[in-house]
Protein backbone atom coordinates (compact mmCIF):
# COMPACT_ATOMS: atom_id res chain seq x y z
CA UNK A 1 0.00 0.00 0.00
CA UNK A 2 1.08 3.23 -0.96
CA UNK A 3 0.91 5.77 2.03
CA UNK A 4 -0.33 9.46 0.88
CA UNK A 5 1.52 12.18 1.61
CA UNK A 6 0.30 15.42 0.74
CA UNK A 7 0.83 16.88 -2.48
CA UNK A 8 2.88 13.81 -2.92
CA UNK A 9 2.96 14.20 -6.53
CA UNK A 10 6.15 15.95 -7.07
CA UNK A 11 9.03 13.63 -6.50
CA UNK A 12 11.03 16.88 -6.15
CA UNK A 13 9.68 18.70 -2.53
CA UNK A 14 8.81 21.84 -2.71
CA UNK A 15 10.86 24.00 -0.63
CA UNK A 16 9.59 27.09 1.66
CA UNK A 17 8.11 26.73 4.88
CA UNK A 18 4.64 28.03 4.09
CA UNK A 19 4.57 27.64 0.47
CA UNK A 20 2.95 24.11 0.31
CA UNK A 21 0.64 24.64 2.95
CA UNK A 22 2.74 22.63 5.04
CA UNK A 23 2.38 25.18 8.05
CA UNK A 24 -0.97 26.39 10.48
CA UNK A 25 -2.89 23.81 12.42
CA UNK A 26 -2.16 20.44 11.99
CA UNK A 27 -5.96 19.63 11.73
CA UNK A 28 -5.80 21.64 8.34
CA UNK A 29 -3.28 18.56 7.38
CA UNK A 30 -5.35 15.98 8.96
CA UNK A 31 -7.92 16.54 7.46
CA UNK A 32 -6.19 16.36 4.03
CA UNK A 33 -5.51 12.34 5.08
CA UNK A 34 -7.34 9.24 4.09
CA UNK A 35 -9.82 7.78 6.73
CA UNK A 36 -7.15 4.78 7.99
CA UNK A 37 -4.85 7.25 8.46
CA UNK A 38 -6.48 9.54 10.38
CA UNK A 39 -7.53 6.88 12.59
CA UNK A 40 -4.14 5.86 13.24
CA UNK A 41 -2.69 10.02 14.08
CA UNK A 42 -5.51 11.86 15.43
CA UNK A 43 -4.86 10.62 19.17
CA UNK A 44 -1.11 9.90 18.66
CA UNK A 45 0.95 12.80 20.82
CA UNK A 46 3.50 12.73 18.68
CA UNK A 47 1.95 12.32 15.33
CA UNK A 48 -0.44 14.83 15.80
CA UNK A 49 0.42 18.28 17.30
CA UNK A 50 -3.42 19.18 18.23
CA UNK A 51 -3.61 15.35 20.07
CA UNK A 52 -0.30 16.40 22.32
CA UNK A 53 -2.55 18.89 23.90
CA UNK A 54 -4.49 15.93 24.96
CA UNK A 55 -3.51 12.60 25.02
CA UNK A 56 -0.59 10.90 27.12
CA UNK A 57 2.38 8.44 26.02
CA UNK A 58 4.78 6.56 28.10
CA UNK A 59 7.79 4.65 27.36
CA UNK A 60 9.32 1.58 28.78
CA UNK A 61 13.52 1.23 29.26
CA UNK A 62 13.38 -2.69 28.39
CA UNK A 63 15.95 -2.61 25.82
CA UNK A 64 19.49 -1.29 26.67
CA UNK A 65 21.83 -3.08 24.23
CA UNK A 66 22.73 -1.17 21.61
CA UNK A 67 24.50 -2.44 18.14
CA UNK A 68 26.13 0.87 17.13
CA UNK A 69 27.56 4.34 18.41
CA UNK A 70 26.46 7.84 17.68
CA UNK A 71 28.89 10.65 18.61
CA UNK A 72 25.67 12.07 20.20
CA UNK A 73 25.43 9.90 23.02
CA UNK A 74 27.39 8.21 25.87
CA UNK A 75 26.43 4.91 26.93
CA UNK A 76 27.91 5.51 30.37
CA UNK A 77 25.26 8.66 30.88
CA UNK A 78 21.74 9.72 30.13
CA UNK A 79 21.76 9.70 26.41
CA UNK A 80 20.51 13.55 25.98
CA UNK A 81 19.33 13.32 22.79
CA UNK A 82 18.35 9.79 22.15
CA UNK A 83 16.13 9.42 24.92
CA UNK A 84 18.22 7.55 27.21
CA UNK A 85 17.41 6.56 31.41
CA UNK A 86 20.23 7.90 33.24
CA UNK A 87 22.23 5.42 35.21
CA UNK A 88 19.29 5.41 37.79
CA UNK A 89 16.74 5.03 35.98
CA UNK A 90 14.93 1.18 36.28
CA UNK A 91 15.92 -0.96 33.36
CA UNK A 92 12.41 -3.19 32.84
CA UNK A 93 12.07 -6.62 32.38
CA UNK A 94 9.22 -7.56 29.73
CA UNK A 95 7.26 -8.47 32.30
CA UNK A 96 8.09 -5.65 34.45
CA UNK A 97 7.38 -3.21 31.25
CA UNK A 98 3.79 -4.71 30.90
CA UNK A 99 2.56 -4.49 34.52
CA UNK A 100 4.55 -0.50 34.28
CA UNK A 101 2.30 0.35 31.37
CA UNK A 102 -0.89 -1.25 32.84
CA UNK A 103 -0.59 0.86 35.95
CA UNK A 104 0.01 3.74 34.23
CA UNK A 105 -2.59 3.40 31.68
CA UNK A 106 -5.19 3.03 34.79
CA UNK A 107 -3.71 6.38 36.30
CA UNK A 108 -3.28 8.55 33.10
CA UNK A 109 -6.31 7.72 31.38
CA UNK A 110 -5.55 9.81 28.81
CA UNK A 111 -2.90 7.99 27.68
CA UNK A 112 -2.85 6.21 23.88
CA UNK A 113 0.53 5.38 23.30
CA UNK A 114 3.53 2.96 24.45
CA UNK A 115 6.68 3.19 23.00
CA UNK A 116 9.98 1.63 23.13
CA UNK A 117 12.36 3.57 22.75
CA UNK A 118 15.65 2.25 24.42
CA UNK A 119 17.75 3.32 26.58
CA UNK A 120 19.65 1.34 23.85
CA UNK A 121 18.40 0.12 20.48
CA UNK A 122 14.84 -1.80 20.38
CA UNK A 123 15.27 -4.03 18.02
CA UNK A 124 18.81 -5.00 18.58
CA UNK A 125 17.10 -6.48 21.63
CA UNK A 126 14.51 -8.24 19.89
CA UNK A 127 13.11 -10.78 22.65
CA UNK A 128 12.84 -8.05 24.96
CA UNK A 129 10.74 -5.93 22.74
CA UNK A 130 8.59 -8.26 20.95
CA UNK A 131 8.25 -10.03 24.44
CA UNK A 132 6.67 -6.88 25.66
CA UNK A 133 4.86 -6.02 22.40
CA UNK A 134 3.43 -9.56 22.50
CA UNK A 135 2.05 -9.00 25.37
CA UNK A 136 0.52 -5.79 25.91
CA UNK A 137 -0.99 -6.02 22.22
CA UNK A 138 -2.85 -9.12 24.17
CA UNK A 139 -3.56 -7.24 27.37
CA UNK A 140 -4.37 -3.74 26.57
CA UNK A 141 -5.09 -3.71 22.95
CA UNK A 142 -6.44 -0.20 23.37
CA UNK A 143 -3.09 0.84 23.78
CA UNK A 144 -1.12 1.93 20.54
CA UNK A 145 2.52 0.52 20.64
CA UNK A 146 5.33 2.40 18.66
CA UNK A 147 9.23 1.94 18.47
CA UNK A 148 11.59 3.92 17.76
CA UNK A 149 15.10 2.65 15.94
CA UNK A 150 18.19 3.18 14.62
CA UNK A 151 17.51 1.14 11.70
CA UNK A 152 19.79 -0.88 11.69
CA UNK A 153 18.55 -3.80 12.32
CA UNK A 154 14.77 -2.72 11.21
CA UNK A 155 14.66 -4.79 7.96
CA UNK A 156 15.23 -7.88 9.94
CA UNK A 157 12.42 -6.61 11.97
CA UNK A 158 9.85 -5.30 9.97
CA UNK A 159 7.51 -8.65 9.52
CA UNK A 160 8.44 -9.22 13.35
CA UNK A 161 6.82 -5.93 14.00
CA UNK A 162 3.61 -5.92 11.33
CA UNK A 163 2.65 -9.15 13.35
CA UNK A 164 2.25 -7.00 16.21
CA UNK A 165 0.06 -4.34 15.13
CA UNK A 166 2.49 -1.64 15.17
CA UNK A 167 0.59 0.96 13.07
CA UNK A 168 4.00 3.71 13.96
CA UNK A 169 7.73 3.29 14.00
CA UNK A 170 10.47 6.10 14.29
CA UNK A 171 13.63 5.82 12.94
CA UNK A 172 16.73 8.38 13.70
CA UNK A 173 17.85 9.30 9.92
CA UNK A 174 20.83 11.74 10.38
CA UNK A 175 22.41 11.26 6.93
CA UNK A 176 22.35 9.68 3.30
CA UNK A 177 25.74 10.34 2.51
CA UNK A 178 28.21 7.77 4.02
CA UNK A 179 30.68 10.94 4.16
CA UNK A 180 28.50 12.37 6.41
CA UNK A 181 27.86 9.64 8.25
CA UNK A 182 31.01 8.55 9.03
CA UNK A 183 31.03 11.83 10.98
CA UNK A 184 28.24 11.14 12.92
CA UNK A 185 28.57 7.32 13.80
CA UNK A 186 32.15 5.94 14.72
CA UNK A 187 31.28 2.11 14.44
CA UNK A 188 28.57 -0.21 14.04
CA UNK A 189 28.15 -3.49 14.77
CA UNK A 190 27.10 -5.94 11.52
CA UNK A 191 26.94 -9.79 10.89
CA UNK A 192 29.67 -10.34 13.89
CA UNK A 193 31.89 -7.61 13.61
CA UNK A 194 32.86 -4.24 14.26
CA UNK A 195 32.85 -1.90 11.18
CA UNK A 196 34.21 1.39 11.49
CA UNK A 197 34.10 4.55 9.50
CA UNK A 198 32.84 5.33 6.17
CA UNK A 199 31.71 1.59 5.47
CA UNK A 200 29.69 1.31 8.49
CA UNK A 201 28.21 4.29 7.73
CA UNK A 202 27.12 3.19 4.29
CA UNK A 203 25.53 0.13 6.18
CA UNK A 204 23.78 1.27 8.44
CA UNK A 205 22.20 4.20 5.39
CA UNK A 206 21.51 1.16 3.29
CA UNK A 207 19.74 -0.66 6.19
CA UNK A 208 17.09 2.58 7.36
CA UNK A 209 16.41 3.12 3.58
CA UNK A 210 15.70 -0.43 2.92
CA UNK A 211 13.43 -0.43 6.25
CA UNK A 212 11.73 2.60 5.45
CA UNK A 213 10.49 1.21 1.99
CA UNK A 214 9.50 -2.37 4.18
CA UNK A 215 7.69 -0.34 6.48
CA UNK A 216 6.34 2.15 3.91
CA UNK A 217 5.02 -1.09 2.18
CA UNK A 218 3.51 -1.96 4.27
CA UNK A 219 1.16 0.55 5.27
CA UNK A 220 2.84 1.56 8.93
CA UNK A 221 3.54 5.01 9.42
CA UNK A 222 7.12 5.89 9.82
CA UNK A 223 8.45 9.17 11.71
CA UNK A 224 12.05 10.14 10.47
CA UNK A 225 14.45 12.19 13.16
CA UNK A 226 17.03 13.94 12.91
CA UNK A 227 19.48 15.38 15.12
CA UNK A 228 21.03 18.63 13.44
CA UNK A 229 24.38 19.04 14.26
CA UNK A 230 26.07 22.34 12.69
CA UNK A 231 28.72 22.13 10.37
CA UNK A 232 28.58 18.43 10.21
CA UNK A 233 24.60 17.02 9.01
CA UNK A 234 22.51 20.63 9.04
CA UNK A 235 22.84 21.25 4.70
CA UNK A 236 22.49 17.63 4.42
CA UNK A 237 18.88 17.71 6.14
CA UNK A 238 17.34 19.06 3.28
CA UNK A 239 18.74 16.31 1.36
CA UNK A 240 17.76 13.63 3.80
CA UNK A 241 14.15 15.31 4.05
CA UNK A 242 13.29 15.38 0.56
CA UNK A 243 14.28 11.38 0.00
CA UNK A 244 12.58 10.29 2.96
CA UNK A 245 9.47 12.30 1.88
CA UNK A 246 10.01 11.14 -1.75
CA UNK A 247 10.16 7.95 0.17
CA UNK A 248 6.77 7.92 2.30
CA UNK A 249 7.80 9.03 5.23
CA UNK A 250 5.04 10.63 7.23
CA UNK A 251 6.49 12.75 9.42
CA UNK A 252 10.25 14.71 9.67
CA UNK A 253 11.26 15.69 13.33
CA UNK A 254 14.41 17.44 13.20
CA UNK A 255 15.97 18.05 17.00
CA UNK A 256 18.59 19.77 18.07
CA UNK A 257 22.20 18.49 19.26
CA UNK A 258 22.30 18.47 22.50
CA UNK A 259 26.06 18.32 23.40
CA UNK A 260 27.15 19.41 26.64
CA UNK A 261 30.96 18.61 28.12
CA UNK A 262 29.02 16.92 31.37
CA UNK A 263 27.14 14.85 28.97
CA UNK A 264 30.55 12.78 28.48
CA UNK A 265 29.66 12.39 24.57
CA UNK A 266 31.98 12.67 22.19
CA UNK A 267 30.56 15.73 20.80
CA UNK A 268 30.04 17.07 23.92
CA UNK A 269 33.76 16.69 24.65
CA UNK A 270 34.68 18.04 21.78
CA UNK A 271 33.09 21.06 21.98
CA UNK A 272 30.78 20.77 19.18
CA UNK A 273 27.91 22.99 19.69
CA UNK A 274 24.38 22.55 19.06
CA UNK A 275 22.31 24.63 17.31
CA UNK A 276 20.35 28.10 18.01
CA UNK A 277 16.58 27.87 18.52
CA UNK A 278 16.78 30.11 14.83
CA UNK A 279 18.67 28.09 13.59
CA UNK A 280 17.07 24.80 13.78
CA UNK A 281 13.91 26.94 13.09
CA UNK A 282 15.12 27.98 9.66
CA UNK A 283 16.47 24.16 8.96
CA UNK A 284 12.86 23.31 10.05
CA UNK A 285 11.43 25.84 7.44
CA UNK A 286 13.32 24.60 5.01
CA UNK A 287 12.79 21.03 5.22
CA UNK A 288 8.84 21.56 5.66
CA UNK A 289 8.00 20.25 1.89
CA UNK A 290 5.01 18.62 1.24
CA UNK A 291 4.95 17.04 4.55
CA UNK A 292 4.27 17.46 7.98
CA UNK A 293 7.16 18.87 9.95
CA UNK A 294 7.12 17.78 13.55
CA UNK A 295 7.68 20.35 16.05
CA UNK A 296 6.21 19.71 19.28
CA UNK A 297 8.48 16.66 19.73
CA UNK A 298 10.29 17.13 23.50
CA UNK A 299 13.13 14.91 23.61
CA UNK A 300 11.70 12.24 26.03
CA UNK A 301 13.90 9.89 28.19
CA UNK A 302 13.64 6.56 27.19
CA UNK A 303 11.10 5.84 30.13
CA UNK A 304 9.25 9.04 30.12
CA UNK A 305 5.56 9.20 31.26
CA UNK A 306 2.25 11.58 30.80
CA UNK A 307 1.69 14.36 28.54
CA UNK A 308 4.76 15.50 26.30
CA UNK A 309 6.02 17.76 28.08
CA UNK A 310 5.81 16.90 31.19
CA UNK A 311 7.61 13.63 32.76
CA UNK A 312 5.53 11.75 35.48
CA UNK A 313 7.90 9.13 35.68
CA UNK A 314 8.87 9.43 39.45
CA UNK A 315 5.13 8.08 40.18
CA UNK A 316 5.77 5.41 38.86
CA UNK A 317 8.81 3.37 40.06
CA UNK A 318 8.37 -0.18 40.13
CA UNK A 319 8.71 -0.13 44.04
CA UNK A 320 5.04 2.14 43.46
CA UNK A 321 3.86 -0.06 41.07
CA UNK A 322 3.76 -3.53 43.65
CA UNK A 323 1.63 -1.59 45.79
CA UNK A 324 -1.06 -0.61 43.52
CA UNK A 325 -3.90 -2.33 43.08
CA UNK A 326 -5.26 -2.56 39.50
CA UNK A 327 -8.47 -2.96 38.12
CA UNK A 328 -7.57 -3.60 34.30
CA UNK A 329 -11.15 -4.09 33.14
CA UNK A 330 -12.32 -0.99 34.94
CA UNK A 331 -9.36 0.99 33.46
CA UNK A 332 -9.81 -0.07 30.20
CA UNK A 333 -13.52 1.41 30.17
CA UNK A 334 -12.64 4.53 31.94
CA UNK A 335 -9.74 5.07 29.06
CA UNK A 336 -12.59 4.47 26.50
CA UNK A 337 -14.88 6.73 28.07
CA UNK A 338 -11.86 9.67 28.73
CA UNK A 339 -10.78 9.40 25.61
CA UNK A 340 -14.30 9.37 23.86
CA UNK A 341 -15.29 12.74 26.26
CA UNK A 342 -11.56 14.42 24.79
CA UNK A 343 -12.61 13.25 21.07
CA UNK A 344 -16.08 15.20 21.70
CA UNK A 345 -14.28 18.71 22.65
CA UNK A 346 -12.05 18.05 19.76
CA UNK A 347 -14.70 17.93 17.55
CA UNK A 348 -16.70 20.29 18.89
CA UNK A 349 -13.79 22.28 18.46
CA UNK A 350 -13.34 21.67 14.88
CA UNK A 351 -16.89 22.24 14.19
CA UNK A 352 -16.84 25.56 15.55
CA UNK A 353 -16.53 28.15 12.85
CA UNK A 354 -13.12 29.16 13.44
CA UNK A 355 -12.76 32.76 13.18
CA UNK A 356 -11.00 33.87 10.57
CA UNK A 357 -7.26 33.95 11.86
CA UNK A 358 -6.16 36.41 9.31
CA UNK A 359 -5.69 40.08 9.68
CA UNK A 360 -7.71 41.16 6.17
CA UNK A 361 -5.08 42.42 3.63
CA UNK A 362 -7.37 45.24 3.33
CA UNK A 363 -6.57 46.50 6.36
CA UNK A 364 -3.24 46.28 5.57
CA UNK A 365 -3.58 49.67 3.64
CA UNK A 366 -1.69 49.88 0.14
CA UNK A 367 1.91 49.39 1.75
CA UNK A 368 3.55 45.83 1.88
CA UNK A 369 2.41 43.02 4.11
CA UNK A 370 3.19 43.29 7.78
CA UNK A 371 6.20 41.58 8.82
CA UNK A 372 5.76 38.25 10.83
CA UNK A 373 6.12 38.22 14.64
CA UNK A 374 7.29 35.60 17.14
CA UNK A 375 5.72 35.14 20.39
CA UNK A 376 5.73 32.74 23.10
CA UNK A 377 3.29 31.63 25.27
CA UNK A 378 3.17 29.79 28.53
CA UNK A 379 0.65 26.86 28.72
CA UNK A 380 -0.28 23.44 30.56
CA UNK A 381 -2.03 21.78 27.80
CA UNK A 382 -5.43 22.24 26.35
CA UNK A 383 -4.60 24.67 23.80
CA UNK A 384 -4.90 27.71 26.02
CA UNK A 385 -3.27 30.13 27.92
CA UNK A 386 -3.49 29.07 30.95
CA UNK A 387 -0.09 29.62 32.75
CA UNK A 388 1.66 31.55 35.05
CA UNK A 389 4.96 33.17 33.84
CA UNK A 390 6.31 31.86 36.68
CA UNK A 391 5.29 28.42 36.35
CA UNK A 392 6.18 27.79 32.91
CA UNK A 393 9.00 25.11 32.06
CA UNK A 394 8.79 25.94 28.37
CA UNK A 395 7.29 27.94 26.33
CA UNK A 396 5.52 27.67 22.98
CA UNK A 397 6.55 30.08 20.27
CA UNK A 398 4.02 30.80 17.66
CA UNK A 399 4.93 32.77 14.64
CA UNK A 400 1.65 35.73 13.98
CA UNK A 401 2.08 37.16 10.15
CA UNK A 402 -0.60 38.43 7.41
CA UNK A 403 -0.82 34.22 6.70
CA UNK A 404 -1.93 33.64 10.29
CA UNK A 405 -0.84 31.93 13.32
CA UNK A 406 1.28 28.63 13.05
CA UNK A 407 3.12 26.94 15.90
CA UNK A 408 7.03 26.95 15.62
CA UNK A 409 8.20 24.86 18.33
CA UNK A 410 8.79 25.21 21.70
CA UNK A 411 11.63 26.37 24.41
CA UNK A 412 12.51 24.70 27.31
CA UNK A 413 13.50 26.98 30.16
CA UNK A 414 14.57 26.86 33.69
CA UNK A 415 16.57 24.00 34.07
CA UNK A 416 17.72 24.26 31.06
CA UNK A 417 19.10 26.02 28.33
CA UNK A 418 18.15 24.76 25.04
CA UNK A 419 21.58 23.73 22.92
CA UNK A 420 23.64 26.52 21.44
CA UNK A 421 22.00 29.89 23.38
CA UNK A 422 24.27 31.31 25.64
CA UNK A 423 23.28 31.31 29.38
CA UNK A 424 26.17 32.18 31.55
CA UNK A 425 26.52 30.76 34.88
CA UNK A 426 26.31 34.31 36.57
CA UNK A 427 23.24 34.69 35.00
CA UNK A 428 19.72 34.29 36.70
CA UNK A 429 17.13 32.19 35.69
CA UNK A 430 15.11 35.25 34.47
CA UNK A 431 18.31 36.13 32.73
CA UNK A 432 18.33 32.31 31.03
CA UNK A 433 14.65 32.09 30.36
CA UNK A 434 14.69 35.69 28.43
CA UNK A 435 18.03 34.50 26.40
CA UNK A 436 15.75 31.43 25.64
CA UNK A 437 13.25 33.86 24.24
CA UNK A 438 15.37 35.09 21.88
CA UNK A 439 13.66 36.58 18.85
CA UNK A 440 10.16 36.79 20.20
CA UNK A 441 8.42 40.04 21.02
CA UNK A 442 5.51 39.10 23.07
CA UNK A 443 5.47 36.63 26.11
CA UNK A 444 1.52 35.46 26.12
CA UNK A 445 0.77 33.95 30.06
CA UNK A 446 -2.09 34.18 32.24
CA UNK A 447 -0.33 36.24 34.87
CA UNK A 448 2.80 37.50 35.33
CA UNK A 449 4.90 39.15 38.40
CA UNK A 450 5.93 42.55 38.37
CA UNK A 451 9.73 41.92 38.56
CA UNK A 452 9.57 39.50 35.47
CA UNK A 453 7.38 41.83 33.70
CA UNK A 454 9.86 44.75 33.54
CA UNK A 455 12.70 42.78 32.55
CA UNK A 456 10.85 41.41 29.89
CA UNK A 457 10.38 44.72 28.64
CA UNK A 458 13.67 45.82 29.19
CA UNK A 459 14.47 42.85 26.91
CA UNK A 460 11.88 44.10 24.20
CA UNK A 461 9.91 41.53 25.10
CA UNK A 462 6.20 42.55 25.55
CA UNK A 463 4.38 40.38 28.51
CA UNK A 464 0.49 40.19 28.16
CA UNK A 465 -1.97 38.77 30.71
CA UNK A 466 -4.91 39.80 28.95
CA UNK A 467 -6.05 36.44 27.16
CA UNK A 468 -5.54 34.43 30.00
CA UNK A 469 -7.86 31.09 29.41
CA UNK A 470 -8.22 32.04 26.02
CA UNK A 471 -7.17 29.62 22.85
CA UNK A 472 -3.74 30.30 22.03
CA UNK A 473 -4.21 30.84 17.75
CA UNK A 474 -6.70 33.64 18.57
CA UNK A 475 -4.45 35.33 21.19
CA UNK A 476 -1.43 35.49 19.18
CA UNK A 477 -3.62 36.92 16.35
CA UNK A 478 -5.35 39.25 18.40
CA UNK A 479 -2.32 40.37 19.98
CA UNK A 480 -0.67 40.73 16.51
CA UNK A 481 -3.33 42.65 15.12
CA UNK A 482 -2.94 45.42 17.89
CA UNK A 483 0.78 45.32 17.16
CA UNK A 484 -0.63 46.16 13.31
CA UNK A 485 -2.93 48.79 14.67
CA UNK A 486 -0.01 50.79 16.67
CA UNK A 487 2.15 50.50 13.79
CA UNK A 488 4.42 48.37 15.17
CA UNK A 489 4.61 46.06 12.28
CA UNK A 490 6.03 48.14 10.07
CA UNK A 491 9.36 49.32 11.79
CA UNK A 492 12.40 47.25 11.16
CA UNK A 493 12.37 43.88 12.45
CA UNK A 494 15.73 44.19 14.37
CA UNK A 495 14.94 47.17 16.19
CA UNK A 496 13.13 45.48 19.17
CA UNK A 497 14.01 47.37 21.75
CA UNK A 498 12.25 50.66 20.46
CA UNK A 499 9.17 49.07 19.43
CA UNK A 500 8.61 47.10 22.72
CA UNK A 501 9.44 50.34 25.38
CA UNK A 502 7.54 52.86 22.56
CA UNK B 1 42.27 -18.74 27.28
CA UNK B 2 39.87 -16.62 28.18
CA UNK B 3 38.04 -12.95 27.82
CA UNK B 4 37.82 -10.55 31.49
CA UNK B 5 35.08 -7.80 31.89
CA UNK B 6 36.42 -5.37 34.38
CA UNK B 7 34.55 -2.52 36.01
CA UNK B 8 34.37 -0.07 33.48
CA UNK B 9 31.79 -2.26 32.04
CA UNK B 10 28.08 -0.13 32.17
CA UNK B 11 26.02 -3.23 32.14
CA UNK B 12 24.68 -2.35 28.84
CA UNK B 13 23.91 -6.02 27.84
CA UNK B 14 24.83 -5.73 24.41
CA UNK B 15 27.37 -8.44 24.53
CA UNK B 16 25.40 -11.09 26.43
CA UNK B 17 23.54 -12.37 23.85
CA UNK B 18 26.04 -12.74 21.63
CA UNK B 19 28.37 -14.99 22.88
CA UNK B 20 28.23 -18.35 21.45
CA UNK B 21 28.86 -19.93 24.64
CA UNK B 22 26.66 -18.36 26.77
CA UNK B 23 29.87 -17.33 28.55
CA UNK B 24 28.80 -14.22 29.80
CA UNK B 25 26.34 -13.06 33.12
CA UNK B 26 24.89 -10.58 34.19
CA UNK B 27 26.38 -9.85 37.83
CA UNK B 28 26.77 -6.99 40.79
CA UNK B 29 28.44 -4.62 39.93
CA UNK B 30 29.36 -5.88 36.07
CA UNK B 31 28.75 -8.07 34.20
CA UNK B 32 31.36 -11.21 34.17
CA UNK B 33 32.76 -13.90 31.95
CA UNK B 34 32.81 -17.37 32.63
CA UNK B 35 36.45 -18.36 32.33
CA UNK B 36 36.02 -21.84 31.95
CA UNK B 37 32.70 -21.45 28.99
CA UNK B 38 34.88 -18.45 26.96
CA UNK B 39 37.32 -19.73 24.18
CA UNK B 40 37.42 -15.84 23.06
CA UNK B 41 35.17 -17.04 19.87
CA UNK B 42 37.95 -19.46 18.18
CA UNK B 43 36.38 -21.49 15.55
CA UNK B 44 33.63 -19.87 16.26
CA UNK B 45 34.22 -16.41 14.45
CA UNK B 46 36.12 -14.15 13.05
CA UNK B 47 36.32 -11.46 16.14
CA UNK B 48 35.50 -11.85 20.09
CA UNK B 49 32.08 -11.07 19.75
CA UNK B 50 31.63 -9.21 23.13
CA UNK B 51 34.25 -7.11 22.33
CA UNK B 52 33.30 -6.44 19.05
CA UNK B 53 29.89 -4.53 20.54
CA UNK B 54 31.25 -3.40 23.67
CA UNK B 55 30.89 0.57 23.61
CA UNK B 56 33.06 1.09 26.31
CA UNK B 57 36.79 1.54 25.65
CA UNK B 58 39.28 -0.58 27.98
CA UNK B 59 35.84 -2.70 29.26
CA UNK B 60 36.92 -5.85 28.15
CA UNK B 61 40.29 -7.24 28.73
CA UNK B 62 42.26 -10.20 26.77
CA UNK B 63 44.07 -12.85 28.30
CA UNK B 64 47.39 -10.82 29.03
CA UNK B 65 45.07 -7.77 30.76
CA UNK B 66 45.27 -6.01 27.94
CA UNK B 67 42.24 -3.98 26.55
CA UNK B 68 40.61 -5.32 23.33
CA UNK B 69 39.41 -1.82 22.58
CA UNK B 70 42.41 0.29 23.77
CA UNK B 71 41.19 4.01 24.66
CA UNK B 72 40.47 5.98 21.33
CA UNK B 73 39.94 2.92 19.36
CA UNK B 74 36.00 3.24 19.45
CA UNK B 75 35.60 7.41 18.97
CA UNK B 76 37.72 6.73 15.99
CA UNK B 77 39.86 9.43 17.43
CA UNK B 78 43.26 8.21 18.70
CA UNK B 79 44.31 10.10 22.17
CA UNK B 80 47.07 12.06 20.79
CA UNK B 81 44.70 13.65 18.11
CA UNK B 82 41.86 14.95 20.53
CA UNK B 83 43.46 18.12 20.48
CA UNK B 84 43.69 18.84 17.11
CA UNK B 85 40.10 17.10 16.18
CA UNK B 86 39.07 19.48 19.28
CA UNK B 87 40.01 22.59 17.38
CA UNK B 88 38.63 21.70 13.80
CA UNK B 89 34.81 20.78 15.53
CA UNK B 90 34.80 24.02 17.24
CA UNK B 91 35.90 26.12 14.36
CA UNK B 92 32.17 25.92 13.23
S1 LIG C 1 10.89 12.09 21.85
FE1 LIG C 1 9.58 13.32 20.50
S2 LIG C 1 8.63 11.83 19.20
FE2 LIG C 1 9.43 10.67 20.95
S3 LIG C 1 7.78 10.59 22.45
FE3 LIG C 1 8.94 12.40 22.90
S4 LIG C 1 7.89 14.01 21.77
FE4 LIG C 1 7.21 12.09 20.89
S1 LIG D 1 35.18 -13.93 23.66
FE1 LIG D 1 33.49 -15.01 22.69
S2 LIG D 1 33.28 -16.82 23.96
FE2 LIG D 1 34.46 -15.41 25.17
S3 LIG D 1 32.95 -14.32 26.36
FE3 LIG D 1 33.31 -13.09 24.53
S4 LIG D 1 31.73 -13.74 23.16
FE4 LIG D 1 31.83 -15.33 24.74
S1 LIG E 1 29.02 -4.81 26.09
FE1 LIG E 1 30.65 -4.04 27.38
S2 LIG E 1 29.69 -2.51 28.67
FE2 LIG E 1 28.05 -3.72 27.77
S3 LIG E 1 27.66 -5.32 29.29
FE3 LIG E 1 29.13 -6.17 27.86
S4 LIG E 1 31.11 -5.68 28.76
FE4 LIG E 1 29.62 -4.44 29.80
Amino acid sequence: MELKVLGQAEPEAPKGGCSAGSCGSTDDQLSHLPEDIREKVHNHPCYSEEAHHYFARMHVAVAPACNIQCHYCNRKYDCANESRPGVVSELLTPDQAVKKTMAVAANIPQMTVLGIAGPGDPLANPERTFATFRALSEQAPDIKLCVSTNGLALPASVDELAKHNIDHVTITINCVDPEVGAKIYPWIFWNNRRIKGKKGAKILIEQQQKGLEMLVERGILVKVNSVMIPGVNDEHLKEVSRIVKQKGAFLHNVMPLIAEAEHGTFYGVMGQRGPKSSELQALQDDCAGDMNMMRHCRQCRADAVGLLGEDRGAEFTMDKIEDMEIDYTAAMEKRAQVHAAIEQELAAKQAKPQAPALVPLESLGGGSKPRPVLMAVATTGGGVINQHFGHAREFLVYEASAEGVRFIGHRKVDLYCSGGDTCGDGESVLGGIINTLEGCEAVLCAKIGYEPWEMLEEAGIQPNGEHAMEPIEDAVMAVYSEMLEMGKLDAKTDDQETQATA
Amino acid sequence: MALKIIESCVNCWACEPLCPNQAIYEAKPHFLIDAKKCTECEGEFADAQCASICPIEGAILDALDEALNPPGSLTGIPPERMAEAMAELQAH
